[in-house]
């Protein structure tokens, strides 16, 4: 009785019509955010992705809930040679926080913290937007995201990854079953639409996949450090499951044991 | 030697007698099913709560400035300081997932049938005081959502007649939400609302222990007892109960550890993604949502579009769950013997319950509006029609004995 319950309660639930579909996603203009599967154990892509973050970000954003040594140790880089090569301010020790200049002069409308910016918009949002900039003359710095319409920041990386425009291109036009739809000839038939981001080859240092690989290795640091203990939290989360799994078998057995005493 | 010690406390304090008449020779029904565990599990969870909750305290700095910050250190510079938090989020969520199922399993099988009416209600109470400790926890960590959150569920109290804004002002401690507010948010949850928690468990156990546990069948076990007094169908609750308890604590372990290693944010569920930001009592979230375990209640709240009206409902929710016993007329107490009536009306208040769950942590939409009236009203049907529909339908006969 109870498990034809179940069965009914759960199968009406499949009545409830989606009433998220309504809304934007995190991603706005650029459509889903491009998936990103962060790589924590990958020391040398951490590693690059802190070199790119002190020479591009750092003059600009703090880490402010992060530590220079525990940053060092956890991307196992020597401390001599991060404290040399990496962090600017020759007084900063292991146990300093990482305080941009910037934020020491309190200045209104200073730009955001990202210790924490991977936790609060995921790190899929983080890769895509640092991706999604193009040129346009409207603007202060005369660059926009699709990803953060009227973002107030500069295009930073653009020497690197070069000029990109918004352009138009053929989609096919989908039916409303989601499939695409065809002329009698079988061809998908197509509408243009506009609002894609356009590369223009050869205009930066990087072509297309290495500055993917780059932004891949940015923001896998930023995945990092918004929380620092996840690599360890994945390893020991194995063991602890293991115990349990060997822990359920055998109070299993022996509960069995025991049942036979009374039936 | 341990023995004449343990006689010489005895003498001047039940120890021996009250372990006995309490854990070790308790006699329980011998044949429950999986929903009898919750209630076990469910003290466990308290366990972990308070013993995580302590650690947590340590590092905590309960003051608008550090609030935040520190969370941020306890994940970062204390040592494990990151598994002892996400043990207490992923506790609090676990702890409503099982106090729900608890809860349920007490309409399943009519845990409220005299004369466990007490039983009952100091778990209702229980039920009460861990949704108000829940929230109260929530804003300490000062992000985003806590401070907005905190803002939705305060200034519910200002739309109560005459009193309404000076209570506001009396539970905030300030004219807006500040370290006053943090600061005494965390005296109640980490020191008052824990002593009433444990208070009225004590309550809950005590008076179940004096009428005995049930079982699915509905079948008193009382009347039919041996020479000594003793149940027949009943077994010592140590090492029969225990053993029986330890495999569902097994499995409740590895989904915990699923849960706190690889998903500790649970979707956005159990740690709400905008709470990884400082809170800005400039900026609105997009998006206000509560926790998972609130929102039935919430989105009962935002279905009556007047603010009192919606806080009537809300805790009208709360409170008929507190006069049950009294509503079911039924002359049997499990699901199993009760009639077609009660089985159709319990799927679907299961329905309503899930999809107004489901419909508060989305924003709101026209058919959203729509069902979450309908779902409301399924949800007060299920109890107000309660007497009716128990003693019209035709039972089952219950064997006597398990």
């Amino acid at each position: 009785m109870i498990k034809s319950i179940l069965i009914i309660s759960i199968l009406s639930f499949s009545l409830v019509p989606s009433i998220n579909s309504a809304e934007g996603g995190p991603c706005k203009d650029y459509g889903d955010c491009d998936q990103f599967k962060p790589d924590l154990n990958n020391m040398a892509s951490l590693q690059r992705g802190v070199g790119t973050f002190m020479k591009y970000c750092y003059s600009c954003h703090s880490l402010k809930y992060s530590r220079w040594g525990r940053v060092a140790n956890d991307l196992q880089i020597p401390e001599d040679i991060f404290f040399e090569y990496l962090v600017p301010d020759k007084d900063a020790g292991p146990y300093d926080l990482m305080v941009a200049p910037i934020h020491e002069l309190e200045i209104d409308n200073a730009p955001p913290d990202l210790t924490l910016v991977a936790r609060k918009r995921t790190s899929s949002w983080v890769y895509t937007y640092l991706r999604a900039f193009y040129d346009d003359s409207s603007t202060t710095y005369g660059s926009n995201n699709l990803v953060y319409p009227g973002v107030n920041m500069p295009n930073i990386l653009a020497p690197i990854q070069g000029s990109q425009k918004l352009g138009c291109k053929e989609v096919p036009v989908l039916a409303k079953n989601g499939g695409e739809k065809r002329d009698e000839f079988g061809n998908t038939i197509t509408k243009e639409k506009c609002g894609y981001l356009k590369y223009q080859d050869g205009s930066g240092l990087l072509n297309v996949e290495e500055f993917d690989e780059f932004i891949y290795d940015l923001t896998n640091f930023l995945t990092y450090v918004g929380e620092p203990s996840r690599a360890e939290r994945e390893r020991m989360g194995v063991y602890a499951i293991i115990f349990f799994i060997i822990f359920t078998f055998l109070s299993a057995l022996l509960y069995r044991e025991y049942q036979k005493d009374y039936h | 030697m341990v023995t004449k010690v343990l006689n010489w406390i005895n003498y001047r304090l039940p120890i021996i007698n009250t372990f006995e008449r309490h854990l070790s020779k308790h006699p329980v029904p011998k044949k429950v099913n999986f929903w009898y565990l919750f209630g076990a599990l469910a003290s466990i969870v308290l366990i972990l709560q308070i013993v995580t909750g302590i650690w947590l305290m340590m590092p905590y700095s309960n003051t608008e400035e550090g609030a935040f910050a520190s969370i941020e250190y306890i994940m970062r510079d204390v040592d494990y300081g990151w598994i002892i938090r996400y043990m207490h989020t992923t506790g609090a969520s676990m702890f409503f997932a099982i106090v729900y199922l608890h809860m349920f399993r007490g309409l399943l099988y009519g845990s409220y049938k005299k004369p466990k009416e007490l039983v009952w209600i100091f778990g209702c109470t229980i039920y009460l005081v861990m949704m108000a400790e829940g929230f109260l926890g929530y804003v300490l960590p000062y992000g985003q959502m806590s401070y907005w959150g905190a803002q939705v569920i305060i200034s519910l109290f200002g739309a109560i007649p005459y009193i309404g804004e000076s209570l506001e002002i009396w539970i905030r401690g300030d004219y807006y939400i500040s370290g006053i507010t943090i600061s005494r948010f965390f005296a109640l949850h980490v020191v008052a609302l824990p002593l009433i928690l444990i208070a009225l468990v004590f309550l809950h156990l005590v008076a179940l222990h004096e009428v005995g546990a049930g079982n699915p069948e509905g079948v008193d076990i009382e009347e039919y007892i041996d020479d000594d007094g003793v149940p027949l169908d009943s077994v010592p609750f140590f090492p029969y109960k225990v053993l029986s308890a330890m495999p569902a604590i097994g499995v409740f372990g590895l989904v915990f550890c699923v849960i706190m290693f690889f998903f500790p944010e649970g979707g956005g569920y159990f740690l709400e993604l905008a709470n990884f930001e400082e809170a800005n009592p400039l900026v609105t979230p997009e998006h206000i949502a509560p926790v998972w375990y609130y929102s039935p209640f919430y989105t009962m709240l935002r279905a009556v579009p007047d603010p009192l009206g919606g806080l009537v409902v809300m805790a009208a929710a709360v409170a008929i769950l507190f006069v049950v016993p009294w509503l079911d007329r039924s002359n049997v107490a499990s699901i199993r013997y009760k009639g077609i009536l009660s089985k159709i009306a319990i799927v679907l208040f299961i329905v309503s319950f899930v999809t107004l769950g489901y419909l508060g942590t989305v924003t709101v939409t026209e058919t959203g509006k729509i069902m979450s009236v309908i779902c409301t009203l399924m949800y007060f049907a299920f109890f107000l029609l309660m007497p009716i529909y128990t003693s019209i339908e035709k039972t089952y006969e219950v064997p006597d004995r398990l």
